[in-house]
This record gives C-alpha cells, sequence and structure tokens, in this order.
C-alpha cells in the first residue's frame, strides 16, 4: 500500500507529540472538543482547516506540533 | 519528561498540488450517520470498530457517540470536529482539489492500543487509501 500524507489537528498537543506525528497542527488554547473552534465560527473554522491543509505544503517539521495561535477563540 | 514514540515517523511526502488533491477527513470524535450502529460506550475498554461516512452527507444526518469528552459543542455544529462542510468550501474556493468520497469516525478513546495501532489503524489506511481515494488526509480528535 502506498503511504498517504496527513495532517493532525489536535487540542492535546502533549498528548499527541508522543505519537510523533508526521504534520500536526495545534490551534492555541483550543478546548477538547472544538478542534476546529466554537460552533458557528465560520470563520475561524475554515481558517483553522486551511492551515492545517495548508501546513502540508509548508517547511517538514516531522514528530513535531505546530502552534498557531487565533485570538478570536478566546475574544 | 516526555516519551517519545521510538518509531520512525511515518512521514509521506505530497505528490502533488493541493489543487489536485482529493481530501478526506479521519475523526477520532466518535462521528457516525445516525442510522449506523453507534460506537459502544458499555465497553470500558473501548470500540476497534470504524464507521464510513460518505463525502456527500448532510451535518444533520451525522452525530456522535463518545463518553471521554464534552461533545456538546459538536452536537450544536459538526463542523467544529467533523468540518465537512468547511472542506466543501475549501474544495469549492480551489484549495483543494476535491472532498474524497468517503471519510472515516470511530472512537478515539482505547484501553486496547496494540490492537487499536496493529489492526483498526491500518484497516482505516486501506480504507481510505482504496475506497475514499484519498490523496491526503486530515486527522482531527475530540
Amino acid at each position: 500500500m502506498r503511504g498517504i500524507p496527513t495532517v493532525l489537528i489536535t487540542v492535546s498537543p502533549e498528548v499527541s507529540v508522543q505519537m510523533r506525528p508526521p504534520r500536526a497542527i495545534y490551534p492555541k488554547d483550543f478546548r477538547i472538543g472544538n478542534s476546529l473552534g466554537r460552533p458557528g465560527m465560520r470563520d475561524l473554522q475554515k481558517r483553522v482547516l486551511r492551515d492545517a491543509i495548508l501546513a502540508v505544503t509548508g517547511p517538514a517539521r516531522p514528530g513535531e506540533v505546530i502552534e498557531y495561535s487565533y485570538p478570536e477563540y478566546l475574544a | 519528561m516526555t516519551l517519545l514514540s521510538r518509531k520512525c515517523v511515518p512521514f509521506t511526502p505530497l505528490d502533488r498540488e493541493l489543487s489536485k488533491c482529493a481530501v478526506s477527513l479521519v475523526t477520532a470524535a466518535g462521528v457516525h450517520r445516525r442510522d449506523q450502529e453507534p460506537f459502544n460506550i458499555a465497553d470500558e475498554l473501548g470500540d476497534l470498530t470504524f464507521r464510513a461516512i460518505g463525502g456527500d452527507a448532510a451535518l444533520a444526518d451525522l452525530m456522535v457517540t463518545h463518553h471521554h469528552y464534552d461533545h456538546h459543542d459538536a452536537d450544536e455544529d459538526l463542523n467544529v470536529v467533523f468540518p465537512l462542510e468547511i472542506l466543501r468550501e475549501l474544495a469549492d474556493e480551489g484549495l483543494i482539489g476535491q472532498v474524497a468520497r468517503e471519510h472515516v469516525g470511530y472512537m478515539g478513546y482505547s484501553m486496547q492500543l496494540k490492537q487499536m495501532y496493529e489492526q483498526t489503524a491500518p484497516a482505516i489506511a486501506e480504507y481510505v487509501d482504496k475506497k475514499a481515494k484519498a490523496d491526503l488526509v486530515v486527522l482531527t480528535g475530540g
């Protein structure tokens, strides 16, 4: 079977990093159950998903969890 | 001290442009179709099965069965853990080629990690490869 590129959106970075995922983003301070934001925050949800997908074409940092900041989540 | 996996990082390069990729979602958040068998939350060891979700599914026809995270927000707007509608928008905008034909939900709490790693995960990967025909997978937890 061929390999398939993956990117993980995690809100438990300290747990996820132990598995050394090939690509992972952590939306800073998002709580469990809110991987892409809160209900109805369509623009934020799209930014998170877009950032995750674009991370696949960015510089490779396999095994790391990259932190992203979305202040509107906390506002 | 953080204990890191000693396994090699299974890094697979992307071999085509994003705008030509079919993207599949694989979520540990316990998402499944309402007409599918719910995950077994009565078994303290967890549920090793997964559910296939079509790329054309309406979010209203999906639900969450998972007892190890608070899914009230997901019940209100499933995009917070399973962003299928958002993925469609990104396909419409041309960031990705298309929403893959199949997506996967499973219940990401398990006390049977060996079986999850050696059986469930390869079965999901096989499904995503052969049935979903995905070029790229976005993974989400709860």
